[in-house]
């Protein structure tokens, strides 16, 4: 009997899965359990979190490029943030420290692997659903309350947590050092309450891709997003837990008096650094892991051929995955730690440059000689791979211990970060909203305004960006308030004023794509079933797909980018098109 | 436990059908092992932590039994190795398809689980009483932590355990799906496991 | 239902081991050792225990091998984690 859940029969595992779907709207769309609902809920609610992310971005920039000037529109903002429009410096504190801690934990996490690994795992690998749907929802809303804890911070006596997003003690527990007491407990619970969230979200993952993928969907099989999806959930599922350790150490050291990172009675400030980054390191893994196996599905049905070296792909995710445990101690160089310790990690670094390296290789080598079409999601996908690929160079300065000693905490570092999360994450986000938007709400975006959206911001970018490498390399520090106090940064604020206007028009620009998201949701172009023709399993039901997905379980036959086969008269082959008999499912190659 | 739905005649004991092989094991049980996987680090921030400050400052520390209390908490250390036995034997009677066992053994590891939160608090107070607290250096920061979360697990798993239980008195298990059983009992048994750890490097180091 | 084809493993004979190995543990960490010597020998009890409820209780030793790799990979990390970092605290 199959067991029933208010008015559905659940969705079956083995035999019919689509069924006809009577819940209410509550059930269906708030309180949904279904893997695509909930990846729309994630994607919604990060949105709103990028927004707000870059608008506190739009403030610090103000601040740079026209220290002490009285802000456009600063003055709706309190007297304790920003009196007659002129960020306070303890504002500017919290500014820069809730920027990263948005675009971190509530922005580019949840877009990768809340939105992504939700809406794409069960349907690439020919599942009905998530191993547990009740779990799903609850991680969803789980992370509601914690996002707003985290904006409450900015309500509170003694304004929001300003310690930077890694909350370095005894900063952070110190509030009479900090001048902020209440905001940095609100952070704290936040965090606490997200970790729960990501870690349920993690096991569901996990075990959805281990044990329910379709028949003949192999290990070998699996598209690489999922690939990276999977190798994600794993760092989420091992790393949040540390954080939320590390949190909750800090919490007490802050409310109930104990002496985890406090010196004064034994503590270890460079504990905190150790667990924090023990986490950290895993945590831009896992910020970058999704976006490279999305740009690696986007890649190849762009240019009309399967990823080069796709063995060589699953290898270099797992073992950036295993390597990224080694290296943390590299956002600690300039800590006092153990310098043994340094030089291991120093090691450590460079050698995970490698898997990364190969990656690149790879994806220029699945665009060589390839039938390629430009569509606006490719644009962001090689995008993608040439900005990752100048942030990952500039990861090899640093990796370097003597060459960190001189640019560690300086722009050189924001600059290196924004490549790799923006550049890499971002566009690849970009480039994956355009390419499952069709499927997700059966409408296409724009795609001439996805062009103007992509040129603009490419363009709009690195004037933002590359030139932070010169300010990093001339001695321009990070997290600091007003650099023409000193007489050596001086000649550069130029620099920073040019910064600030391209930055004020690639927020602008984003309003574009804002604008195209919404209006195409209800007036864009009704999507086929298969508007890119890509292999993918979610490519062979309607768009949107029914609650259970598929109709019955697909069966998978061949690897996930068999672009122009020489079997078939069109230039794609979907996973699970069964060929006549005799005909090879693929073609032989490695 | 109810999982995502089961067609008539299947074995939900088993790996989902008409799947490619996995881990081998049914979906609840799988995911409980990979949950377990988070707590192994989320003990392992708060004891790693612990073993990190006593390594760098051992002088914060007292001899064993000085401050603690080792006789009653060894005494509810062994009550807790005597939970896991009846969940297991809970456990053992389900697969047997021996409902009455399984309700007797889940009660007893209800009652048992109950005891040790119950002896744990009032170790609590009493130590408090006697002006050990968290904000006493390092030995009260890292016992109270590490004992703490650990006890706030056992009662998430007593709460757990009483609605597993509550399910049995409705017959919701048989020798024909118990994975609800088997799920809360893992997470039971890990719960012991940690505090087997804990109690020896807590209160005998 | 493969895994209940085995008998069901002693489960007494396992708790007896456990209360056993419980008093030795009292046992040796009052005695007048060095504490090195005391630690080791605790730690080294305490993980046969654990050990033990790990492959009986939580039946590992009769699970598919894949779930036992699947149990254990987390603990490198942690003995990484705190090896690493008390080499910061002792040089």
């Amino acid at each position: 009997m199959a067991t029933t859940i208010g008015h559905v029969d659940e969705v079956t595992l083995g035999g019919a899965e689509v069924h006809a779907d009577t819940r209410s709207f509550v059930r269906k769309y708030v309180f949904s359990t279904d893997h695509k609902i909930i990846g729309i809920q994630f994607l919604i609610m990060s949105l709103i979190f990028l927004l707000l992310g870059g608008v506190l971005a739009m403030v610090i920039r103000w601040q740079l490029g026209f220290p002490k000037q009285p802000m456009p529109l600063g003055g709706v903002l309190p007297e304790t943030m920003a009196p007659g429009g002129v960020v306070l410096p303890e504002f500017y504190n919290s500014l820069v420290t809730m920027h990263g801690t948005f675009m971190v934990f509530f922005a580019i996490m949840p877009l990768l692997v809340g939105v992504f690994g939700n809406y794409l795992i069960p349907l690439k690998i020919g599942a009905p659903d998530m191993a547990f749907p009740r779990i799903n929802m609850a991680s969803f809303w789980i992370a509601v309350p914690a996002g707003f804890l985290m904006l409450a911070g900015f309500f509170v006596e003694g304004g929001h947590a300003a310690a930077g997003w890694t909350s370095y003690a005894p900063l952070s527990e110190r509030s009479d050092l900090s001048g902020v007491s209440m905001g940095q407990i609100l952070w704290c619970i936040s965090l606490i309450v997200l970790g729960l969230s990501s870690i349920l979200g993690s096991f569901n993952y996990i075990t959805t891709i281990i044990n329910m993928r379709a028949p003949g969907m192999w290990w070998f099989r699996l598209p690489l997003s999922i690939w990276s999806l999977f190798v994600t959930a794993i760092l989420v599922l091992l790393a949040m837990p540390i954080l939320s350790g590390a949190i909750i150490m800090l919490l007490f050291d802050q409310t109930i008096g104990t002496h985890f990172f406090g010196p004064a009675q034994g503590g270890q400030p460079l504990l905190w650094q150790h667990l924090f980054w023990f986490f950290g390191h895993p945590e831009v893994y896992i910020l970058i892991l999704p976006a490279m196996g999305m740009a690696s599905d986007i890649i190849a049905n762009g240019a009309r051929k399967p990823v080069f070296g796709y063995t060589s792909m699953v290898l270099a995710i797992l073992g950036i995955g295993v390597l990224g445990w080694g290296v943390w101690g590299h956002h600690m160089f300039m800590s006092g730690m153990n310098p043994t310790l340094g030089t291991s990690f120093m090691i450590s670094t460079m050698l995970i440059a490698v898997p990364s390296a190969i990656k690149v290789f790879n994806w220029l080598g699945t665009m060589w000689m390839g039938n390629i079409r430009f569509h606006v999601p490719m644009l962001h996908a090689i995008a993608f791979v040439s900005m990752f690929t100048i942030g990952g160079l500039s990861g090899i300065f640093m990796a370097a211990t003597p060459v960190d000693i001189y640019i560690h905490d300086t722009y050189f570092i924001v600059a290196h970060l924004h490549y790799v999360l923006f550049g890499g994450s971002l566009f690849a986000i970009f480039a994956a909203v355009t390419f499952w938007y069709p499927k997700m709400f059966g409408r296409m975006m724009s795609p001439f305004w996805g062009r103007v959206h992509f040129f603009l911001t490419f363009i709009f970018y690195n004037l933002v960006f590359f030139p932070m490498h010169n300010l990093g390399l001339h001695g321009h520090m990070r997290r600091i308030y007003d650099p023409t106090q000193y007489d050596f940064l001086k000649p550069v604020q130029p620099i920073n004023e040019l910064i600030s206007i391209s930055a004020f028009l690639l927020f602008a620009t984003q309003l574009i794509f804002a604008t195209n998201f919404i209006v195409s949701w209800f007036k864009g172009a009704k999507a086929p079933e298969n508007p890119w023709e890509d292999n993918g399993l979610e490519w062979t039901v309607p768009s949107p797909p029914p609650h259970g997905n598929f109709v019955s379980v697909p069966h998978v036959y061949r690897a996930p980018y068999e672009y122009s086969s020489p079997f078939v008269t069109e230039d794609f082959l979907p996973q699970n098109r069964e060929l006549p008999e005799g005909v090879p499912s693929a073609a032989p190659h490695s | 436990m109810a999982h995502a739905g089961a067609l008539h005649d299947e074995d939900v004991m088993l790996p989902p059908p008409g799947r490619e092989p996995g881990a081998g094991v049914y979906n609840e049980k799988l995911g409980m092992w990979v949950f377990l996987g988070s707590e192994v680090m989320f003990f392992t921030a708060l004891i790693g932590t612990y073993i990190i400050l006593r390594v760098a400052h051992p002088t914060a520390w007292k001899a064993p039994g000085v401050v603690l209390a080792v006789p009653i908490t060894a005494i509810n250390t062994f009550l807790l190795i005597c939970s896991s036995v009846t969940m297991v034997k809970a456990f053992a009677s389900v697969q047997d398809g021996n409902l009455s066992g399984l309700r007797k053994w889940l009660i007893a590891t209800v009652l048992i689980g109950s005891t040790f939160v119950g002896v744990q608090v009032y170790e609590y107070r009493h130590l408090i009483e006697k002006g050990f607290v968290p904000s006493e250096g390092l030995y009260g920061s890292t016992f109270y932590t590490m004992t703490g979360f650990h006890g706030f697990h056992v009662t998430i798993g007593v709460i757990c355990l009483i609605f597993v239980t509550w399910r049995a008195f409705q017959g919701r298990y048989s020798a024909k799906d118990y994975r609800g059983v088997e799920v809360i009992g893992l997470y039971w048994h890990f719960v012991d496991l940690v505090w087997i750890i804990l109690f020896t490097i807590v209160y005998l180091i | 239902m493969e895994d209940v084809k085995h008998a069901h493993p002693n489960y007494i004979a396992v708790f007896i081991a456990l209360a056993v190995l419980t008093g030795l543990e009292l046992f040796v960490a009052f005695l007048p050792w060095s504490q090195m010597t005391r630690i080791l020998i605790l730690i080294g009890l305490a993980l046969w225990k654990a050990l033990m409820v790990a492959l009986y209780y939580m039946h590992l030793r009769f699970e598919p091998q894949r779930l036992r790799w699947l149990a254990a990979a987390p603990l490198p990390l942690a003995v990484i984690l705190v090896f690493i970092v008390t080499r910061e605290f002792r040089w």
